[in-house]
Order: C-alpha cells, then sequence, then structure tokens
C-alpha cells in the first residue's frame, strides 16, 4: 500500500472541506440558539444530564438505535426501516470504517479530514485489507438502500404507504445529491482501483457532498443531527414549552419527514385534509408561515395518532395546543367565582364525575350508577345535576391559564368532598385528571378498570351473552392514558369479542373529537365512516367503546348498534 | 307486453292511485311489503285538522281498491328495465313487467332512540308520537301514567336537526303535536300540556284555527325553547331542560310523560330500489323528482311515477292529491305508447 | 335646542339601519355557522357555565348580530362543547366563541 502522492492533495478536496466546514458551523449556532430558547431550569437539567453516567449511555444506545438502526421504523414499516437503516447505518460505518482505515494505514493523514473520504484516490493499493472489503460491503448496502428510496419516489405503495409527502423545491436538491453522492463514490473509487486517476469522478463526488451538506441545515435533513439533540433534550427529562422554541423546534427540526404520519392521521379519509398531518405542521413551523401553522394546529383532533406512528417522537397534538396557546384573546374567562353550589359529601366514599357530554348520553351515567349498586358500593354522583368541566377542552383549545383555572376549582370541590376514590367514566375527564390534577390522597379511576377490579374480587355476577362486540379504543383512553385490556377484559366476560383491523395503538379516531376547533360537523363524516368502516372490518354484531363523545358520534352513522361498555356490564350482570 | 302498472308500497298514496286508476279503466296491481294496506295512516287514530278517523279513510280506501290486484307481504326483489318497460322479481316467486311504475313507499319515522339526550328507550316516561297514537286507539302502554299532571310535547325530533342527519322540516309534526295535545287533554283534562318548539309550522288550510283552537279551548301552552336533555328525578319524574327564548330564561320543568314527535325520514330500503330502478335520490335522501316545482310526480326514467311521501313529507291531503295526479299522467302516459 | 332641564330616556325602540353590523360581518369571516343560527336556545339549555353564571350562547351571538356589548356574557365559558353537540344547525360553537372572544377588544 502506497501514497500516490507526496502532496497528499487535490483541489477537488475544496468542496467537501468547505461543505463541511459550513455544516458544522450552522448545525452548532444552531444548536446554540435551541439550548439558549430553553428556559433556566430546562438548561441546568440538560448540561446536568449531559454528565450523569446512565443518561450518557441511554442517550448512546437511544441515538445508535433511532438514528442509525431506525428501530421504530423497523417495527412499523419493514421495507421503510431498510432502506433508512442501511442508509444511515451504512454510512455512518463507512465514516467510522474510512477513519480507521486511515488511522491504521497512514495514521499521519488523519489530520487532513479528506484522507478517509477519498482514500482510494490518494492510496494505492487500498482495496486488498479487510477493513477496504468491509467498506465495499457497507458501500453495497447503502446502494441498496438509496435504489429502495429512489422505486419509494416513483412507487410509493410498493412500501405500504398510500400518500407520502411532496418534497419542496429544496429538498429535492437536498434528495438527489444525496442519492448521487453513493453511486459516485463507488464509480470514482473504481476507476482509482482500476488504475484511472482521472479527478472528474472525485470532483462529482465531492461535489454531491458539498451540495448535501450546504443544503442539510435548511430542509428535512436537518433531523440528522436535530434528532440526536432532540434524543438528549428527552432524556434529560424536557417538554415543550413554547410554542416555536427551545423543545418544540428541535422535536419539529427532527421531523425527516417520511411521511409515516399521513397515513396514520384519521383526518386523511377525507383529501381536503390532507395537507395537514404534522408533517405539514413541522414543516411550516420550520418555515415560520404562521399562517399555517394556525391552520394545522386548529384543525387537528388531537387525537395522538401521529405520536403514535413518528419514529423520531414528534410530539404532534402538544405543538398544536401551544401553537393555539400562543394566541391572544380579548375576552378571557374567569371561573374565580363559578358558583358550584353547597359542594358533595362523599367521605371515603366512590365520588362518580360523569363529565359534561355523559348529561347528552345518559345510558353511560344510569348504567355505571346501576353497576355500582349491583356492587353494593358506596357512591355519590358528583355532578348528576350538572358541574363544572374537567378543563381538558379549554386545555386543548390553547387556553391553558383559563383551564388551570377551573382545574383549581374542581381541585377543591372533589378534596372537600372527603371521597376516597375519584371515578370517572369520560376518558377526555380521566386524561385530564389524571395529568394535571392535584388530588392528594384520592384515586383517579376510568371505570373500565374499576369495573374489572369488582369483577376479579368477584362483586360482579356476569351472564354471558352470545353477541359479538368489537371494542372501539377512544384516543383519549387508549393512546392518551394507556388503556387496552381492561376493556377488553370485561367485554370477554359479558360477551364475545373481535378486533378491528386496526385496534389499540392503532385505533382510528370516531371524529368527534373536541380535540379539534375548526373542522365544522360535515366535515367530520367521512373520518367517522373511515373510523366505522375499520370497525365493520371486525365483522362483529355491535359497536362497543367508553367514550360518550365516541358513542354520540358512531350512533349517528353507524349501521350497527352502537353502546357504552358501561352499558354491556349493566346489561349483562346480575345483582349478587 | 301487457300494459302492466305496478304499484309499489300500499300506504294511503298507493291506495288512492289504485283507486284512481281503476276508475281510469286500469287494473293496477299494489305490492305491499307489510301484512295491511294504509301505512303509516293505518296506525294512526285521528287526523288534523278535522279529527277525522284515519281507520275509516284507510278502509274506505280499501273496500274501493277491491278490484285491483293487492299482493301484500310481498317484497321487490330486483328490477330489471327492459326495452319497453320493467321487469320485477317479487319475493313470493313471481316475476311480474309492467309499463309503469308507481313509486309510493312512503316514509318512516324517525328513531327517537337516536336522540338520546330526550332519554327513549331509556327513561320510562318518555313515548313518541306514533305510541301516543297507538294508546289512543285504544293499545295499552305502561309508560302512559293513569292521571298525569303535566305532559310535554318535543316538536323537531330528528327533522331540522343535522345531527339527526335530517336537516329538512317533517311538515306534518306541528299539526300533529297540536291535535295529540288537544286528544290527549281530552282524556286528561286537569293535565298540563306544554309544547316545546323551535319554530310552528301551520301553514295549510283551517291549521291556524287549530293552533288557536288549542291555545284558547284547550289552553295548551307553547314555549319556545328546544329540550336540550332530559333527566329523571329520584321519584322516577322526567326533569326537561330548554331555554325559554323569549324570556331569555334557562327553564325546567318536571313532567309526568314527554312526548317525542319523530319527524320524516326517508324510507330505509328506498336507496336500494332507487338502484335498481336507475332513479336518483336527493340531497335530503327523498326520492328526487324532476322539478319540485311542476313535475313532483315525474322521475327521471320514462314509466317511472311517484306518489306520496317517498319525494319529501307530504300532508295526508297533499299524498292524496298527487295519487291523483299521477294515476292521470300514469293514464295519459299510456295513451301515448 | 332648548334645554328645559331634565333629560329623555333614549329611544328603546331597536333601529335595524343603525345597527353596527361590522362585528357580525367579522365573525362570519372568521365562522361561518354565525349566519345560520335559527336561535332555538338548545346551546343556552344545555350550556353548564349557563347554569353557573347565566351564559346564553344565543343570546350572545344575538347581540354581536345587533352591534351590542357582549365582553361581559362570555366570562364563565369553559369551551366544554356541549353546544357543539346538540346545535341543530350543525354551527361549530366553540370556533364560534373563540372567534367572538378574538374580535371584540
Amino acid at each position: 500500500m502506497t501514497e500516490r502522492f507526496d502532496t497528499a492533495f487535490h483541489p477537488f478536496v475544496i468542496p467537501f472541506l468547505a461543505g463541511m466546514a459550513f455544516v458544522l458551523a450552522v448545525c452548532l449556532i444552531k444548536a446554540a440558539i435551541v439550548v439558549r430558547e430553553l428556559d433556566k431550569a430546562d438548561r441546568r437539567k440538560w448540561i446536568l444530564s449531559l454528565i450523569h453516567p446512565n443518561i450518557i449511555i441511554k442517550n448512546g444506545i437511544d441515538i445508535i438505535l433511532d438514528c442509525l438502526i431506525h428501530v421504530r421504523l423497523w417495527k412499523r414499516n419493514r421495507l421503510l426501516g431498510f432502506m433508512h437503516s442501511s442508509i444511515a447505518f451504512g454510512w455512518f460505518m463507512i465514516i467510522l470504517l474510512g477513519h480507521l482505515q486511515v488511522l491504521i494505514y497512514c495514521p499521519e493523514r488523519l489530520s487532513t479530514f479528506y484522507y478517509p473520504i477519498f482514500f482510494d484516490y490518494f492510496i494505492e493499493g487500498g482495496q486488498y485489507t479487510w477493513i477496504s472489503r468491509m467498506l465495499d460491503a457497507f458501500l453495497l448496502l447503502v446502494l441498496a438502500g438509496i435504489s429502495l428510496a429512489v422505486i419509494k419516489r416513483i412507487w410509493s405503495r410498493l412500501f405500504g404507504m398510500r400518500r407520502t409527502t411532496r418534497p419542496t423545491f429544496y429538498n429535492l436538491i437536498g434528495l438527489y445529491s444525496l442519492w448521487a453522492i453513493f453511486p459516485l463514490r463507488f464509480l470514482a473509487e473504481q476507476c482509482a482501483r482500476a488504475g484511472d486517476l482521472s479527478v472528474a469522478p472525485w470532483w462529482a463526488y465531492s461535489i454531491s457532498l458539498c451540495t448535501f451538506m450546504v443544503v442539510l441545515p435548511f430542509g428535512r435533513y436537518l433531523h440528522i443531527p436535530a434528532e440526536m439533540l432532540l434524543i438528549t433534550f428527552r432524556n434529560a427529562g424536557l417538554e415543550i414549552k413554547k410554542p416555536h422554541k427551545g423543545m418544540a423546534r428541535v422535536q419539529a427540526d427532527s421531523c425527516p419527514n417520511c411521511g409515516v404520519c399521513i397515513d396514520a392521521c384519521p383526518m386523511n379519509a377525507d383529501p381536503a385534509n390532507l395537507k395537514d398531518s404534522t408533517v405539514y405542521l413541522t414543516r411550516q413551523l420550520r418555515r415560520g408561515n404562521a399562517e399555517r401553522v394556525r391552520e394545522i394546529s386548529d384543525k387537528c383532533m388531537l387525537c395522538g395518532k401521529c405520536t403514535q406512528v413518528c419514529q423520531v417522537g414528534v410530539d404532534g397534538p402538544k405543538l398544536r395546543i401551544l401553537a393555539r396557546a400562543a394566541r391572544k384573546y380579548r375576552i378571557n374567562p374567569d371561573f374565580s367565582n363559578a358558583g358550584t353550589g353547597g359542594g358533595v359529601r362523599a367521605v371515603n366514599k366512590v365520588l362518580y364525575f360523569s363529565g359534561c357530554m355523559t348529561a347528552l348520553t345518559p345510558r353511560i351515567g344510569l348504567s355505571v350508577e346501576s353497576v355500582l349498586k349491583k356492587a353494593g358500593i358506596d357512591y355519590e354522583w358528583m355532578d348528576r345535576d350538572g358541574g363544572l368541566c374537567c378543563g381538558r377542552p379549554l386545555h386543548t383549545a390553547g387556553r391553558l391559564k383559563e383551564a388551570a383555572g377551573l382545574v383549581r376549582r374542581n381541585e377543591e370541590l372533589i378534596v372537600g368532598s372527603g371521597a376516597a376514590v375519584l371515578l370517572v367514566s369520560c376518558p377526555i375527564c380521566y386524561r385530564e385528571f389524571k395529568e394535571r390534577y392535584r388530588l392528594p390522597g384520592i384515586r383517579i379511576v376510568h371505570y373500565t378498570d374499576y369495573f374489572c377490579e369488582l369483577m376479579e374480587k368477584g362483586l360482579l355476577n356476569f351472564e354471558k351473552s352470545d353477541v359479538c362486540y368489537v371494542f372501539h379504543d377512544p384516543c383519549e383512553l387508549g393512546r392518551g392514558c394507556g388503556i387496552y385490556d381492561t376493556p377488553r377484559r370485561l367485554i370477554s366476560k359479558a360477551a364475545s369479542i373481535a378486533e378491528a383491523p386496526k385496534n389499540r395503538e392503532e385505533s382510528i379516531c370516531c371524529g368527534g373529537s373536541l380535540g379539534s376547533l375548526s373542522l365544522d360537523f360535515r366535515r367530520r363524516e367521512k373520518i367517522t365512516q373511515a373510523s366505522l368502516e375499520n370497525l365493520y372490518g371486525s365483522k362483529a354484531d355491535a359497536i362497543v367503546t367508553a367514550c360518550p363523545l365516541c358513542l354520540s358520534t358512531f350512533a349517528r352513522y353507524s349501521d350497527r348498534p352502537v353502546k357504552d361498555l358501561a352499558q354491556i356490564v349493566d346489561e349483562q350482570t346480575k345483582p349478587i | 307486453m301487457k300494459r302492466n302498472i305496478v304499484i309499489i308500497g300500499g300506504g294511503i298514496a298507493g291506495m288512492e292511485a289504485a283507486r284512481a286508476l281503476l276508475d281510469l279503466g286500469h287494473t293496477p296491481i299494489l305490492v305491499e311489503a307489510s301484512k295491511m294496506l294504509g301505512g303509516h295512516v293505518a296506525f294512526w287514530h285521528r287526523l288534523f285538522p278535522d279529527m277525522s278517523s284515519a281507520k275509516n279513510l284507510v278502509g274506505r280506501l280499501e273496500t274501493e281498491i277491491a278490484g285491483s290486484r293487492i299482493l301484500l307481504n310481498t317484497k321487490v326483489l330486483s328490477l330489471n328495465r327492459l326495452a319497453d318497460g320493467y321487469s320485477l322479481k317479487l319475493s313470493n316467486g313471481s316475476v311480474v313487467n309492467a309499463s309503469v311504475l308507481l313509486i309510493s313507499t312512503g316514509f318512516s319515522l324517525f328513531d327517537a332512540r337516536k336522540k338520546e339526550e330526550y332519554g327513549y328507550g331509556i327513561y320510562d316516561r318518555v313515548i313518541t308520537n306514533s305510541d301516543l297514537e297507538a294508546w289512543f286507539s285504544g293499545k295499552r302502554d305502561a309508560r302512559v301514567p293513569d292521571n298525569p299532571e303535566s305532559v310535554g310535547f318535543v316538536h323537531c325530533v330528528g327533522s331540522r336537526d343535522l345531527k339527526a342527519c335530517n336537516a329538512q322540516c317533517s311538515k306534518v309534526c306541528c299539526a300533529t303535536a297540536i291535535k295529540q295535545a288537544i286528544e290527549l287533554k281530552e282524556c286528561f283534562p286537569y293535565a298540563k300540556v306544554y309544547c316545546f318548539y323551535m319554530d310552528l309550522r301551520f301553514f295549510g288550510k283551517k291549521y291556524e284555527d287549530f293552533y288557536i283552537n288549542a291555545q284558547r279551548d284547550y289552553g295548551i301552552r307553547f314555549i319556545r325553547g328546544r329540550v336540550s336533555e332530559v333527566g329523571e328525578t329520584i321519584d322516577g319524574r322526567l326533569q326537561l331542560k330548554a331555554e325559554d327564548t323569549l324570556s331569555g330564561k334557562p327553564l325546567k320543568v318536571q313532567l309526568d310523560l314527554l312526548v317525542l314527535m319523530s319527524g320524516i325520514v326517508k324510507n330505509d330500503s328506498i336507496r336500494e330500489l332507487a338502484d335498481m330502478a336507475g332513479i336518483e335520490t336527493d340531497s335530503d335522501g327523498f326520492l328526487r323528482s324532476i322539478d319540485n316545482e311542476y313535475a313532483v310526480i315525474e322521475s327521471n326514467r320514462p314509466g317511472i311515477f311517484y306518489a306520496g311521501a317517498c319525494t319529501g313529507p307530504k300532508t295526508v291531503p297533499e299524498t292524496v292529491a298527487e295519487a291523483r295526479s299521477a294515476a292521470l299522467a300514469i293514464h295519459s302516459y299510456l295513451e301515448k305508447l | 335646542m332648548t334645554d328645559f332641564g331634565f333629560t329623555l330616556s333614549r329611544s328603546s325602540t331597536l333601529d335595524l339601519q343603525r345597527v353596527d353590523e361590522e362585528r357580525f360581518e367579522q365573525l362570519c369571516k372568521l365562522e361561518k355557522g354565525a349566519s345560520v343560527c335559527i336561535g332555538c336556545g338548545s346551546c343556552s339549555a344545555t350550556c353548564p357555565a349557563g347554569a353557573l353564571s347565566g351564559m346564553s350562547l344565543r343570546k350572545i351571538l344575538l347581540a354581536v348580530q345587533r352591534g351590542q356589548e357582549v365582553r361581559t356574557m362570555l366570562q364563565c365559558c369553559m369551551l366544554c362543547g356541549k353546544c357543539t353537540m346538540v346545535c341543530p344547525r350543525g354551527i361549530n360553537t366553540r370556533n364560534l366563541i373563540l372567534s367572538i372572544c378574538s374580535i371584540y377588544d
């Protein structure tokens, strides 16, 4: 193995070096801006996390698994996972092994930075080492990934994707330069190894690298460095606090525009909403297009499916709630003086909170009450004759301060009642209670969990019917609060159960969600129909859910009976 | 081909058309899916505004159409278009060819359980307009109390309501509510009767007199406010919430009986029939006429005519008038063939 | 004009020609549903805030339409969405409320 030139330099390395310097500088500046945008406590938390040994290890593992191997994408879509990880991991290994190669065979050239990139031009006979063979293998892997990427652009359905993002002109430049890098490297290397030292392919290779790196900080490829920062932020325990800054900005920048959220978004049952998925939100956030950010934020039903499927963990609903919160209103509600009557007494009892919506679906409240009676539970119904809202609708509308005021009022009432258990039937309320209420000494429980306990204690005497039900996981109960199993256990005790093709974490929003501010009634029907079609796919006789909004939304269009889980438990239990 | 006329639907529209066609010298075939003729009217007690007996009307029509071929318990399984008419496969196994079809499939009553907030099927004291008519006709109903102190009527249940998937006015419920309120008042003279309405629509001959009558002679109270929800008190009475929009105050009242005026919605099977026959349904789900001014009884296909509520909510006199005009139109259509 | 030393009460007649419709028109742009309200009162009847404070969305919308003051009438809205659920005209009442909140200064 010998060096071909004593100078160890050729002008074609300049584009690469310039690009590299540029991308490093811009990314560092961007990172500095983001860190500055964090509030003091968060910044402290983050810096401390960077020297915490456990978190360092976790950061390392997460970066390898998420950024290089794309484990989460593999789980979702194997072909897509292979495509992304072969490019990311392959490229990473090429860089790593390239440097190793220089370190072993010509360590004095390591300081040039460009030797590992253009090794075969400067070194003769380098191709016979084991390291070079491994490099070739990884280059082949990357080329396989690139060819898949090309196929995906032309025929995305092959990847199980019905819809993908339309790249912008800028991103297209990035895309094509990325595609060009590896075949050009292959070509240049093969020429050099064959003894053809013409510099044209090396120039092209270097220029394509430069183009990619210059484009990187301004397009979707920013996700590569941003995701690494996001992982350290997440492991430090940071949350989104400001609408467009700090953690929110890193999340937006981390979006790789893979488009998995487009097919997942339930709103896309109506093509009019195609441009309102989270991938477009992050795009508009990057561009600072306030009007579109507002439009996208207001429309979303906050079902959380995009976050569920997102491989980098962009929290679409949270980003939207904060975008809504940034808006200033001139009339602001105030609940400090809201008259709430004498308050309810339920010392050491179960306090049942049915929520506003349940007043319009009385069978839920009545069934819960009947089941409690059968099980011999001592309870009080807090809002039988109406009460205060739990605060979640205000919260999701971005009126955070007002929501907090309402939460405080409810806390006073509930704590003042002396109850031991707060039983909730509405998943929307339940999530708010779980996430935002401080109720010391009071257990907050959704009736699905509670009834399941009663069943296991033998307090409910079930009689199995032969009706087959399919359970629709309400967004707030499933993805929101992680309750998937207890409803199914109850149903299989009361009747037989079938599963819809998309269920549990993958459940499709009913379309009735309070999360959306701007979707009006008529524009929700298609969403509901798509959700129903999925449930019909189970071939069940009837649909069962555990949310008053899902219940009334489905009941409007469903071709088969729609029931609430409490109703089924009530119907299929006998007094002991 | 024999110049057959097939009438699909044996409600009063189909019956009156059959009667008129018999008069004009034709022998129509009347196909009715249920076991008896008369449709919804057969289950009604009295008709507004003259309070005449619905049974008498159906009975009279029944005797007058005895000369036509009547197929009860018979459904149209399939319908094929021929060059000069239609071929129908019926559920009794027969196949009938017809030059002319008259569609008089009528309407369905809105399923009041879909307005869950009103508690039909949930609370013991909530009934619908058709339940009340059955009770008037002598059918026992445990939900109607022996001596109600107060009774409420809710107008527009499942009509003029996008949430019930029916944005249209059902046309007949306002007058029906008054008629039923009067009949109920005759049964329970001491009961207080309230009608909760959004708008009162009394457009027909004598309807306004009927309204005045209800106010003045029967003391029925009209409250302008749509009922939002109904609950039950511990002692089993109903508690109703509305806004008294005229005084601008939230209103609640305890009732012993609540009657829901279920609206008129499209017949459940109309879509299937329309698809088979190649005729169109309208945005409201009812059948689409050539126009809604001059040719309400004509479809977009030659030889297919409409009568009655299959094209939208209709009163009894309107239905009868349409049936006669359809009969005449069919007669001239056949003459020209 | 001669000052008689006492004031006449302003006419209680609503002069439609003088009604300031600017805000209502602004509102209709933000929420198209504002124009299709039939004033049935379902929203007010079902409103939990109405039970607390007497809030009535029907009255508020009418007041906007008549160019009257509404600022103090929305103090207790919890955006709970019951009004959206019951509205027979399918008006997106929550967007309506937020739009009203944003057009008054």
